[in-house]
């Protein structure tokens, strides 16, 4: 056991009080699971800590009508749960339930997951790219909505002075769909992620995580798909404009090598639509 | 700081640096070696015990998170005195513990699951157990005594852990 260390260690019961605990330098603690490892990646620990598992706000799944919150502290296992056979959300189900393994689902955050700066293969990120998820934030001069794809692009500068509170998405969808590529069943890091999802205008958003230092949606191949032909969901169709598109530069990494990340794509994407076209929304 | 929690049943104390993994406290202060520190990393599924009933790697949770929470390892699911859970003795009838590395946590996490999914198939048990990893492989070994332990369970109109299956 490491020699003892005097750290500074609270576990807020309000946003305000971690706010303030942030505004000190203390870094947030969800579940743990990518902090815990710094020392493994040859980082310390935090000198002083926020835990946000003892505020109720952030723990909760709201599921209305029209829209759908997800508190950051929300763990996989319970999002899963929630929100099986939402309609339109099967794309989010299957990342919460396919992530990592079942013990780490349990324990994992999706505030998290979006938070964890270096982390290029967060299941979650992609699939909230397609969700066209909104980030709400409690920043040092207040509260903040941000739409998902400029959260992972800034979050390096934002987080410095906010803290990741809930996600907001609309029910804007009539199916999605989640796959990933790790080398084994579990235990491993994805090699490659594509996320699907087709809204109420027919329009198909794809995602795509691991591949790149951070997700981020395909438009190159959103705009070749939505030019062609309405019956456009077709896999190999799909399969063939993701190799023509194909603009990822991949990232190499101890899973893979950045050129198979690049590869494997179009294969995913015609996994991904099968699976789309298997939804109820679209069967 | 001091953080307070119920292990396996009695109140346990920790002064030190809250950001300990649990695992280190179970092991060096509390002598409970059954619960194993292999990859560090929730990989492995070694280290797996019940927090609050629900099973979750020790190696990735920080001691100042069990604050007020019921900790349960492999040596509080059945003391030596009491028989064995239901899925300890299936693994014991079917021989499928090897080299016992993994075991604990197998059972931990596999405890927790038979309790809450008396009725899983046996692709619901593979999929249950893919965060334990078996060095030896044994198993399908795990599988069947997992399934024999449901479908005894069920026959018998009992419960695995607590809950009528």
């Amino acid at each position: 056991m490491a020699p003892s260390v005097e750290r500074l260690f609270t576990a807020a019961s309000t946003i305000e009080e971690a706010l303030a605990a942030r505004r000190q330098g203390a870094a947030v603690l969800a579940g743990g699971t990518w902090m815990m490892r710094d020392p493994r990646r040859g980082v310390d620990l935090p000198e002083a800590v926020v835990a946000l598992h003892r505020i109720p706000a952030l723990s909760k799944v709201e599921i209305e009508p029209d829209h759908i919150v997800i508190g950051a502290a929300v763990t996989h296992a319970v999002l899963g749960r929630a929100l099986h056979g939402a309609a339109g959300f099967e794309g989010l189900v299957a990342a919460a339930e396919g992530a990592a393994n079942p013990g780490i689902r349990r324990v994992a955050t999706v505030g998290g997951n979006l938070c964890a700066l270096d982390f290029a293969a967060a299941d979650l990120a992609p699939v909230l790219l397609v969700c066209e998820a909104t980030v709400e934030l409690e920043t040092f001069e207040g509260p903040k909505l941000l739409g998902i794809s400029d959260f992972l692009k800034g979050r390096h500068t934002l987080l410095t002075k906010a803290i990741v509170t809930r996600i907001h998405l609309r029910r804007d969808l009539i199916a999605s769909a989640h796959i990933r590529l790790p080398l084994r069943k579990a235990g491993d890091y994805p090699v490659a992620i594509v996320s699907l999802a087709v809204d109420k205008d027919k329009r198909c958003r794809i995602a795509v995580g691991s591949v790149e230092p951070v997700a981020r949606r395909w438009t190159a191949l959103e705009q070749a798909m939505e030019a062609g032909p309405a019956c456009a969901l077709d896999p190999e169709r799909a399969a063939g404009l993701a190799l023509e598109h194909n603009d990822f530069q991949g990232r190499d990494g101890k899973e893979a090598e950045g050129w198979y990340r690049r590869q494997v794509l179009p294969p995913l994407v015609k996994r991904g639509v099968a699976a789309l076209l298997k939804t109820e929304g679209l069967a | 700081m001091t953080v307070t929690f119920r292990l396996n049943g009695e109140d346990c104390r920790f002064h030190g640096d809250p950001m300990t993994p649990l695992v280190d406290i179970l092991r060096q202060e509390r002598f409970l070696t059954g619960t194993k520190a292999v990859c560090r990393e929730g990989f492995c599924g070694a280290c797996t015990v019940h927090v609050d009933d629900e099973a979750m790697p020790s190696c990735l949770k920080p001691v100042g998170l069990v604050q007020g929470c019921a900790v349960t390892t492999i040596e509080g699911l059945s003391s030596g005195n009491q028989a064995p859970h239901p899925l300890q003795a299936n693994f014991e009838a079917a021989d499928a513990v090897q080299c016992g590395m993994c075991f604990p946590g197998m059972v931990m996490s596999l405890s927790a699951f038979v309790r809450d999914n008396p009725h899983a198939s046996r692709p619901e048990i593979k999929a249950a157990m893919v965060g334990n990893i078996c060095r030896c492989t044994g198993y399908e070994r795990i599988v069947d005594a997992v399934a024999d332990c449901l479908d005894q369970a069920r026959k018998a109109g009992q419960s695995v852990g607590g809950i009528n299956v």
